[in-house]
Parts: C-alpha cells; structure tokens; sequence
C-alpha cells in the first residue's frame, strides 16, 4: 500500500504500479455499515415504533445489520482502484459494475473528508473535484488518514508534472512548505455566530417564549415557536462545527482550506481557478471590523447547499485589512482590489435606488473590474478582467426615464457577482468599452495567446468584411488598441 | 435607434423580419384559443352580450400591444461581429447589449422549432460558463446561422481561453 510518495515517482514505478491494483482500507464496511443503519432508521423509525411485536423488529434490525455488513464486505472487496501514468482508475459496485477513470491531469483539486466514525476509526474520504464532468465527482471511500494525504499529495505533484511547468505557480515544488494565511481562533468564530442574524433570533425567540411561558402559562405558543428554536440552534450549531479550527494555507499545489469539529475536512484549491472573490461585511459585524471571504472557483460543485456554502468560503470571519491580505494572494501581486478607483452612479440614481445609493460603485483597471454595494451588509466583488464571461447592459423603461443602465459581468456560478447598478449611460457605455479593451489585453497577458496579430483572424467570408475603424465615439474604439496596453509586466 | 445598445461604427446584422410573421402568427393562434375558451365560457355562465364585447375589446388591445412589441422587440435584435467579441443588441421594452468574448465561448447552439422550421429561421444561442450570458439570436435565416455557428466555432477556438 505503501507506494514511493513524497517525491514525483519516476515513471519506472509507473510502470510497476499500473499491474497491481489497492483497495479501500478493510475497516470502511465497518465505518460504512452504522451510516447505512442510521439512514435507515432514520428513515423509518415511526413505523418501528409503530410495531407491537418488539421481537420482530429486533430480528428485523439484527438481519438488517448482516445484511448491511455481508453488502459492505462484498462491496469493499468489489472496489478497486489503479493509479497509471496519466490515470486514476476506481472500480466499484456489487451488482452493477463501474469504472470510474479520472484523468490526473485534469483534476482541479483533492478534497479530504473525515465523518465523525471514520475520524475515530483513523479514516478519510478522498474526492476528486474534476471541473468538465457534469456528473458527480469520482470518492474513494475510506483510506487511512495518512495514506489519503500521501495519495493526494502525490496526485496532485503527478498533475503538476503532467501540466508541465507552465501551469506550477512557483518554481519550488516542494509540497510540504506551505504558507498560513488564515486561521481562526475559537473565540473570533463564538463572537462571530452569535453576531449572526440566525443567532440572534434564536436568542430573541427564545427568550420570548420563556417570557411568554412564564407569564401566561400557555405551553401551545412554546410548542409552535420550539420547531423553529431548535432549526435556528441547529444552523448556528452546524455552522460552528463547520468551520471549527478553521484553516487557510497556500502551497505550490493550491490553496488548502481545513476545517471541521466532529468531521474534518480538507481541500484543496486551484488559484488558477478562482473566477473572482467578494467581501462581504455582514452589518452586524461592520462595527467589529469583521468580514467574510467567499471566492468563485470553476467547476467547483457540490450537491447540498450547506456544502456549498462551506466550499467557497475562503476565509470565514477575520479583521477586513486580513481578508483583503488573503486576497492579495490569491488574485496575485500585481492585482489590488483596494487600488482600483470606483465611482458612485450619479446623483439622479437616488430615485431608483433611495437607500442603495450611497453605497454603490463601480470601477476597473487593467487587472480587476470591481463593485461595491449593500445597504446594511456590504460587499466588495472583484473579478480579473481576463476571467469574464460576458458583460451586460441592461436597461428598462425606468432606468430608461431617467437616463441610467445597469452594468453586468457574468461570471460562471458562484458568489461573486459584479454589478453596477443606476450607472449613467455615457459612462456605463465608456466602462463596457473600456472593459473589452482590457480584458481582450488581459486574456492575450494570461497566456492563452491568439497567433495572429489582432485582425488578422477575421475570417475573409465576404459577408462579413468589417469595417472596424477606429471610432472614437463608438464603444470599441477602446477595444480596438489593447494592443498597447500588454507588454506591461 | 439608441447608441448605448447599438454602438456605432460596427457592422450590425438585423434579424430576419420573418421571426416577426412566425412570432405574430404563433400570438394569432393563442388568440383563437384564448377566444375560444372565453366562448365556451360564456356559453356555460350566460352572460350578458356587453360583457362578451368587453373581454373580446380585452382580447383584441392585449393582442395590439404584443403585436406591437413584436415588431419592436424583432426590430431591435441584432448583433456585431468584432475582432475579437461578438455583441448582441436586444430587447422591446428592457433594452440590452450583450458583449461575449469569442475565447470564453462554451459551445453554440443553432435551434429550429418546427413552425421556424416552415419559414427557414433559426436561433443560435451561445453559451459561456456563466449562466447569466443570455445571448441569444433568433430569426436568423437557416443558411446564415449555420455560418455564423462556424464561424464563431473557428473564432473560439483560435481565440480559446481557459477558464
């Protein structure tokens, strides 16, 4: 099981690893067994309860948990799983069989998961985030801790080498230095929950259904509000498991969330793929100074929405100047959220938008098109000019009235989103026009290079021969010069 | 026409002025239908013939005021091939301008309904990784949209970026 790890294996050990297969560690029926009992009864304990004859369901259950145990000792000695040269092969399933195979090079980041049981059992879950594939991601559940993150760390070093330099961040690949950028002390994240709106009318509610109980005597109010106590409670509660010991560290292999009380987990994240990042400064925070990061990453997808939640969120509660270092680094040096200038839509905006005006604005430099806005929680949206899917102008009959369009920047799924709303048309025109100068320049800087020079690519159909003069009143006469603008850094 | 949603100094292509005959006459069928359900209405509640002229008047300025935004909405599509984006100007009463980079295109669709179909239109939908792009050209004549799709294909791929 021990394969040679810590270094980029040598293809000679390829070879010799591509005939034998590994399993799952033995004890995962075992870890996996209670959870399938669980759902059960969890399932359908009314009917148990329902049941006169407690011997049945005794037999019942104990023929559940042979079953349970002979299908997770079939189904453990049916899952196999190969690491080749370039793949990650995952063989599966008792009845219907299926083989998962993962190419290395496309993964965009190795989860670690540890539920409670197999926490105590020393095991971990490994998932693949492969960002093209539209069904759900490839597990390997259970391997020894250890071995999952020698399995990881070798996985990843494998895409690494197989990417080729150009796609390794830095040049040092040493994968166990790595470099702390967040962590948050228990007591920050106590303050943080209890300063959360959840939190507070949990406090409020039952605080007023004890007042309630205690002056009239009436249980029945107690017994409606106490489904909604409890869903409050269990939120924050979730919340604190969550993201106890929480952790953010940067290595050459990505960027490493840790976090969890009961079930531990691990990712890991590409900063190649982050879409963009947002501040947000929850109002009940703002006197503390405190704010959140969340990040958009591609192809980053998960079922539930508690999982999404968890799986975005970068830097849960820390002082904002904090937050703004950690996104410094993931965006890289030379982008610098607080650098870029943003304006306030004009004054006429205030109509529209009475309460969000104030706060609203809009800007971009070379780098980052970014927005600000909120009324009692604020948020700071940052996207990189080359990471754009698309921009948008929009306006209604209203906005129309008064001579205001919204500006939009679609990026892919994810927290983040760019807007600039109640802009003043001329000016909301310069942006698009400015944004499509930078971000042509961006993308052309990031490497991915269109050989021709501009122009040149335009297809000669005769049709479509443009006259693309330079126009200076016209939104692409900024498109049109980028060219100028690249050879920076 | 407003500059904002159709900046100058491009070349931009207008839809074909069938998508309106296709859209007005799909608006003439839900307006036989809906009269006729009212009909059958009325027939079962006897109601009074001034009521019966009433929600025929309901009808008719409902179906003037689609007619009209029609002929405005189909009126206003359009779309630019720059050098390195495609814009696409839309919209009868929300006005909009969209600008796809051609490197951040997924993939592009050309789809026909069966009553396009009979007039030789189709639409072609572009699609990025952000599901907020919503660019979209319908009334493109057949042959045309093919040629558009290969193009902007050829474009993408020469101008491919990741994500």
């Amino acid at each position: 099981m021990t394969g040679p790890v810590t270094r980029p294996a040598a293809p000679r050990t390829d070879a010799e690893r591509r005939a034998t297969y590994r399993r799952l560690s033995p004890l995962t029926p075992v870890v996996r067994g209670p959870l399938l009992l669980v759902a059960f009864l969890g399932t359908s304990w009314q009917q148990l309860l329902g049941q006169r004859d407690r011997g049945l369901v005794a037999v019942l259950l104990a023929g559940l948990l042979v079953a349970g145990a002979v299908y997770g000792v079939a189904s453990w000695l049916r899952t196999k799983y190969w690491i080749t040269e370039e793949e990650l092969r995952i063989d599966t399933g008792v009845v219907v069989r299926r083989s998962r195979r993962i190419r290395i090079d496309r993964l965009q980041g190795i989860d670690i998961v540890q539920p409670l049981l197999a926490r105590l059992f020393g095991l971990a879950e490994l998932r693949f985030d492969v960002a093209s594939g539209s069904d759900r991601e490839g597990t390997l559940a259970f391997l020894p801790h250890a071995e999952a993150l020698r399995l990881r760390r070798s996985l990843l070093e494998r895409r690494d080498d197989l990417r080729g330099p150009p796609s390794v961040p830095s040049a040092a690949p040493t994968a166990e230095e790595e470099l702390l950028l967040a962590r948050l002390d228990l007591r920050r994240l106590l303050v943080s929950l209890a300063l959360s709106v959840e939190a507070l009318l949990f406090g409020g509610l039952a605080i007023a259904t004890t007042a309630a109980l205690l002056m009239t005597g009436t249980e029945v109010l107690a017994g409606a509000v106490l489904p909604a106590v409890l869903g409050l409670a269990l939120t924050v509660g979730r919340r604190l498991t969550s993201y106890y010991g929480f952790s953010l560290t940067s290595s050459p292999a990505g960027l490493h969330v840790r976090r969890g009380l009961t079930a531990l987990s691990s990712q890991t994240i590409n900063p190649l793929r982050v879409q963009g990042v947002v501040v947000v400064e929850p109002w009940l925070w703002r006197p503390l100074g405190w704010a959140r990061l969340e990040v958009s990453v591609a192809g980053y997808r998960t079922t539930d929405a508690d999982q999404v939640e968890a799986s975005s969120t970068l830097v849960p509660v820390a002082p904002r100047a904090e937050v703004l270092a950690v996104v410094r680094h993931v965006l890289g040096s030379e982008r610098d959220v607080e650098a870029v200038s943003l304006a306030a839509p004009p004054r006429r905006a205030r109509w529209l938008a009475p309460l969000g005006v104030r706060t609203m604005a809009l800007g971009q430099d070379p780098r980052l098109l970014v927005s600000r806005r909120g009324v009692l929680s604020r948020r700071l949206d940052a996207v990189p000019q080359e990471r754009v899917q698309s921009l948008q102008l929009t306006q209604g009959p209203l906005d129309r009235a008064f001579g205001l369009v919204r500006v939009h920047v679609d990026s892919p799924p994810g927290p983040v989103r760019v807007v600039g709303e109640a802009r003043d048309r001329d000016e909301a025109r310069e942006f698009v026009g400015e944004a499509m100068g930078h971000g042509g320049a961006a993308r052309r800087l990031a490497g991915w290079p269109p050989a021709q020079p501009r122009g040149a690519a335009t297809p000669p159909t005769a049709d479509t021969s443009q006259v693309n003069s330079p126009n200076p009143s016209g939104a692409e006469s900024s498109a049109a010069l980028p060219a100028e603008d690249s050879p920076a850094t | 026409m407003d500059e904002l949603f159709t900046p100058p100094g491009v070349i931009w292509r207008r839809v074909s002025p069938r998508l309106a005959v296709v859209r007005r006459a799909m608006l003439g069928a839900a307006a036989v239908v809906l009269v006729g359900l009212l009909a059958v209405l009325a027939a079962m509640a006897d109601v009074a013939a001034g009521e019966v002229v009433l929600g025929l008047l309901a009808v008719g300025v409902a179906m003037a005021a689609a007619w009209w935004l029609v002929g405005r909405s189909v009126r206003r599509w359009g779309y630019a091939e720059l050098d390195e984006e495609l814009l696409i100007t839309s919209g009868a009463l929300v006005r909009r301008l969209v600008v796809v980079p051609y490197g951040r295109m997924q993939y592009v669709d050309v789809h026909a309904g069966p009553v396009d179909q009979l007039t030789g239109i189709a639409t072609l939908r572009l699609h990025t990784a952000s599901p907020g792009t919503s660019a979209v050209v319908p009334g493109l004549p057949v042959d045309e949209a093919a040629r558009l799709r290969d193009r902007l294909t050829a474009r993408g791929e020469t101008r491919a970026a990741g994500l």
